[in-house]
């Protein structure tokens, strides 16, 4: 695979670091060690709302990372990446409550109806190029959020009105649900979904996406079919977004209107320009720590927001690659001066060429 | 591919940065275990579910900070058996899963002894599930939506420590549509937002209206997002009706009314409530025409209620809007009492005299339904609303005429 | 009475003046600057409370606020330009997602400062034109304000003073080579353009609530005007803000109030559909 493109091999290898057969954990102790931690938190007896804060941001780090499966690894960004997580949150809702059907099919319908939703939106965009992508899928998230807000059942299963911005329940087969299994099972859903989105970023796939993002013209003149790409990564994003939107609706027990929110959607990205744009690993540790810690340490609200806008601000002044792009930089940088080799590009600049 | 070189611990640096770092991370970033917490044993806590953050702000501010009054009042007259009562806030940010976790959080960590809550109808039901869990009582003063009771009468088992003391959307069209019958409206507009509750009330309203003769010439619905106001306003006044009702309780109410005094400066309007009670709302729309908004109370329909605007007003600098504040007000009034009469905070306990009592609130007199309904409305004995008009001085009561 | 079709394609008229007023900032920070700025709707509120707070002071016209606030907003931008938008330029993707940071920031800031109760400035009484069509005071406003901004602005970019803009906008290695303080045309640019939104926030306060979320709906109807019109053309900006603005309240009376905005952005996405590269065709771009 590697040999077959014409154009400069550098730019195809490896922003991820390594060539495509090693496996996705080499150079990995930093996630295992954060994983191990995890895993042994729970025993140091929290309380039940931080294991729920957990739980939740769990399951907003996969949202995240499937964001990056689109915007970075494949370079397309989307504002509107809420889109699959809502469709996928209301299809478990409106599956179990309304057709009665029991959880694991209406999740696996949900995932598969978000993926539906990723290619046709990649459908959409695929002739689309930079700012027209993000506005499509601005567009496109909008219009789902708006059709969640103003359709209302009038005629739901308990004799009132059901739908709208109230939203819609999750019939699920328990009460409620236990804080330590959630947490678990959120784990190891996020460690799962990281995994296969890791895989597939380092995958010929995931080479020829970032082949194609730095060159569409190269690629199309290489006969790669660009458009079909485009649209596996929106088709591989959405059906992640959708699987992490089914378990966080699953998790809340209510589809709402917010699960299809603008908010949403620029939460995704930012937590992918915090973490990293395209490095999979960066997102979903920077959703993680954002999310526990503003939830975690109950300031009032007004600091609360201020704080984060300003963590913000500050991480990308001094981070605009986001922390786990500027690691990688540095580390490669490193890597190079040990090894005698030249360091290599850290970013690009704005007309996509290496930077000098 | 570079070789890596020296020890292992140089070459795994990283990794023991990381532990490092996420274990003093751990130790140090949260809060001590819960009970080291600034909560004396002798003090009784409410915990308040409120939006402070996000589109819903405003409501939710006015919330707790009508919520904070209550408990300086309860504590005024010498506290819950001797005990000091104070609320813990938490800030639900207009979404059902933060609503969750904060109820959660005040459950586990701050040991609350009951709940006040929350908002929007989604992080009510929310919080509901929270408090049924818990076994809390939980007080919802705003919250409209059927499913609350609707939820109470069919698992009461689980669902019995909420009490909605709020008016339910049929309490609220009876309301609305005696006061049409008073005013002898024959055909009223009706427009609000396109979203749930709003259509929700315009179907009730037309069930309870029609039967008096009077019925709606208009109804129409802008999106939340981005309003169409002037097509609303246009075709409001253009279908000639004798009033137009608003059922939008957020900032878009005053754009509304805005655009429609400019089309329309002579047709009245009535305000189902929310921002349009806000004085200084109301004096920067030409009145050239009636502009009638509907509060749970107001200064002036009783004693306890001028006594409570009036502590508002010194405490706070702005009079209460009737709704957001007033609800929230009564509810950890109705709680408190509730405690009181009880003799405990414990929910089993509490959940009867709830249902049986009488509680005395700026409002009036609360009574629960076997639904756990606050009984709002115009039957004897029902808590009344009053309908104001806005003045150039003031508002001024106009229904229940006294 | 006058016959409500042509009082709501009026109305819409206005409406578009209001996208104009926002996206000729946008547009000049895109074409300069070369940065999809996501905090323009704070400056639009930012303006917005200074127009309240003048008026709280007794200063009633918005008239008299708005260059005010466009000398704060200029201030404000130029920090936000030296600080923030400069040293990350060059990494396109956080840059967007800090000024929606930024946005943030002053949204809290100002829910601060003004409490998150909506505020409302009183707004003069409409003008009757033919027919009894009610011409809105601020709608008028905001609509010949849009066009002699954007008028200006044309003229300025064709003129010589706009040089150093223009040769920004398409080349800036040769800008610099030729020994214009690049980076400080850029911040100032910035600056200018975040008091042109402060001043459109000013100018069209009265019509409705103050409140600090206020600018969110402007900045996005603006950002699909600038994104689809693109910069070359500051014709097709205007003429997309004021069709945008039409198309939306025909779409709300014509059809139905409730799915007006669906409509647009259904409008938006069948437009990117059929003209993927925006509707002003450029030339083609050296690779």
């Amino acid at each position: 695979m590697r040999g077959s493109f014409p154009f400069r091999a550098a730019k195809v290898s490896l922003r991820g670091g390594t060539p495509p057969a090693r496996s996705p954990w080499r150079g990995g102790g930093w996630p295992a060690a954060g994983i191990g931690l995890l895993l042994l938190f729970p025993l140091s007896s929290p309380d039940a709302f931080l294991l729920d804060v957990f739980t939740t941001g769990f399951l907003l780090a996969a949202f995240a990372a499937s964001w990056d499966v689109v915007g970075g690894v494949s370079g397309q960004i989307t504002l509107g990446h809420a889109l699959p997580f809502g469709v996928a949150a209301y299809a478990c809702a409106l599956l179990t409550t309304l057709a009665g059907w029991p959880l694991p099919l209406a999740v696996a319908a949900a995932v598969l109806l978000a993926a539906a939703a990723g290619l046709g939106i990649g459908a959409l965009s695929a002739p689309l190029a930079g700012p027209f992508v993000a506005l499509l899928t601005l567009a496109l998230g909008e219009i789902a959020h708006e059709a969640a807000v103003g359709h209302t059942f009038f005629s739901g299963p308990g004799g009132y009105a059901w739908g709208g911005e109230g939203g819609i329940p999750v019939a699920l087969p328990w009460r409620d649900a236990a804080p330590f299994p959630s947490y678990y099972a959120a784990l190891a859903f996020l460690c799962l979904a990281s995994f296969g989105m890791l895989r597939f970023s380092r995958s010929g796939a995931g080479l020829i996406l970032r082949a194609v993002e730095g060159s569409p013209i190269t690629a199309l003149a290489s006969g790669v079919p660009v458009a079909r790409f485009k649209r596996m990564a929106f088709a591989v994003g959405s059906a992640f977004a959708g699987a992490a939107g089914a378990g966080f609706v699953v998790h809340v027990g209510r589809a709402t209107a917010t699960d299809l929110s603008l908010e949403l959607s620029f939460q995704a990205a930012t937590f992918a320009a915090v973490g990293g744009r395209g490095t999979i690993v960066g997102p979903v540790v920077a959703a993680l720590v954002l999310h526990v810690l503003f939830r975690a340490l109950s300031l009032p609200p007004s600091a609360r927001v201020l704080l984060y806008a300003l963590t913000l601000l500050v991480v990308l002044r001094f981070f605009p690659g986001g922390v786990a792009g500027t690691a990688r930089d540095l580390a490669s940088r490193r890597a190079g001066k040990e090894g005698g080799r030249p360091p290599r590009p850290g970013g690009r600049n704005r007309n996509g060429d290496e930077a000098p | 591919m570079t070789v890596n070189r020296g020890s292992p611990f140089r070459r795994h640096r990283p990794l023991f940065g990381t532990a490092a770092l996420a274990l003093s991370l751990f130790f140090s970033a949260f809060p001590p275990a819960p009970g080291a917490a600034a909560e004396l044993p002798d003090t009784l806590t409410i915990g308040v579910l409120a939006p402070l953050s996000g589109p819903y702000a405003a409501g939710g501010t006015s919330f707790v900070q009508a919520a904070t009054l209550a408990v300086e009042q309860a504590n005024a007259e010498g506290g819950v058996f001797g005990r000091r009562v104070t609320i813990a806030v938490g800030d639900t940010q207009g979404r059902v899963d933060v609503a969750k976790s904060e109820a959660l959080r005040l459950v586990s960590r701050e040991k609350v002894s009951g709940l006040v809550g929350a908002y929007l109808s989604e992080e009510t039901v929310g919080v509901m599930e929270v408090a049924a869990a818990h076994r809390k009582v939980l007080l919802v003063p705003v919250a409209a939506t059927a499913e609350i009771t609707d939820l109470v009468r069919r698992e009461y088992a689980r669902y019995r420590y909420v009490f909605r003391v709020g008016y339910s959307l049929p309490q609220w069209a009876e309301m609305i549509a005696a006061f049409l019958s008073d005013r002898k409206v024959r055909r009223y507009a009706f427009v609000g937002a396109g979203i749930r509750w709003n259509l929700e009330l315009g179907e009730t309203l037309e069930r309870f209206a029609v039967p008096k003769g009077i019925s709606p010439s208009y109804s129409a619905w802008y999106s939340p997002g981005n309003p169409a106001f002037d097509t609303v306003a246009v075709a409001a006044a253009a279908s000639s009706p004798d009033i137009v009702i608003l059922a939008d309780p957020g900032r878009n109410s005053v754009s509304f009314l805005k655009r429609l005094r400019e089309s329309a400066p002579a047709l009245p309007v009535l305000s189902v409530g929310g921002a349009l009670g806000d004085a200084r709302l109301a004096a920067s729309v030409p009145l050239s025409a009636p502009v009638y908004v509907q509060a749970a109370a107001w200064r002036g329909v009783s004693t306890a209620a001028t006594a409570y605007v009036d502590r508002y007003e010194r405490r706070y600098g702005a009079t209460p809007v009737g709704y957001s504040d007033t609800l929230p007000y009564d509810a950890v009034t109705v709680l408190v009492a509730a405690w009181r009469k009880a003799g405990t905070v414990e929910s089993d306990a509490v959940v009867p005299v709830l249902e049986r009592g009488t509680f005395p609130g700026v409002a009036g007199e609360y009574r629960f339904d076997p639904d756990h309904q606050a009984r709002w409305g115009t039957g004897p004995g029902a808590l009344r609303g009053s309908i104001v008009r806005w003045e150039p001085g003031g508002a001024r009561i106009v229904y229940p005429p006294r | 009475m006058a016959s409500p079709l042509p009082q709501v394609l009026l109305d819409g008229l206005f409406a578009g003046g209001t996208y104009a007023l926002m996206a000729a900032g946008m547009a000049l920070i895109l074409g300069v600057v070369k940065v999809i700025n996501l905090s323009h709707g704070a400056f639009f509120t930012l303006g917005a409370y200074v127009a309240y707070a003048l008026a709280g002071r007794g200063v009633g016209s918005p008239l008299a606020a708005a260059p005010l606030a466009a000398v704060i907003a200029f201030a404000f931008g130029v920090f936000l330009g030296k600080s923030f938008v400069n040293p990350v330029r060059s990494h396109p993707f956080a840059l967007p997602v800090g000024t929606l940071a930024c946005a943030l920031l002053f949204e809290q800031a100002a829910q601060l400062v003004w409490g998150p109760h909506p505020l409302s400035i009183e707004a003069g009484a409409p003008w009757i034109g033919p027919g009894g069509l009610v011409v809105r005071r601020w709608g008028a406003v905001a609509f010949l304000s849009s066009a002699a901004l954007l008028g200006c602005l044309k003229r300025v970019l064709s003129s010589r003073p706009g040089l150093p803009l223009r040769l920004i906008a398409e080349d800036e290695e040769i800008a610099g080579s030729l020994g214009m303080d690049v980076e400080a045309i850029r911040y100032l640019t910035f600056g200018a353009a975040c008091a042109m939104a402060a001043a459109a926030g000013a100018l069209l306060s009265p019509s409705g609530a103050v409140t600090p979320t206020m600018g969110r709906a402007p900045l996005l109807l603006s950002l699909v005007v600038v994104i689809v019109a693109g910069m070359e053309s500051v014709a097709a900006i205007f003429l997309l803000s004021i069709g945008l603005g039409v198309f939306g309240n025909a779409c709300a009376w014509l059809l139905s109030p409730q799915w007006s905005y669906v409509a647009l952005l259904a409008a938006v996405c069948l437009l990117l559909a059929a003209r993927p590269a925006g509707i002003v065709a450029t030339a083609g771009r050296r690779d």
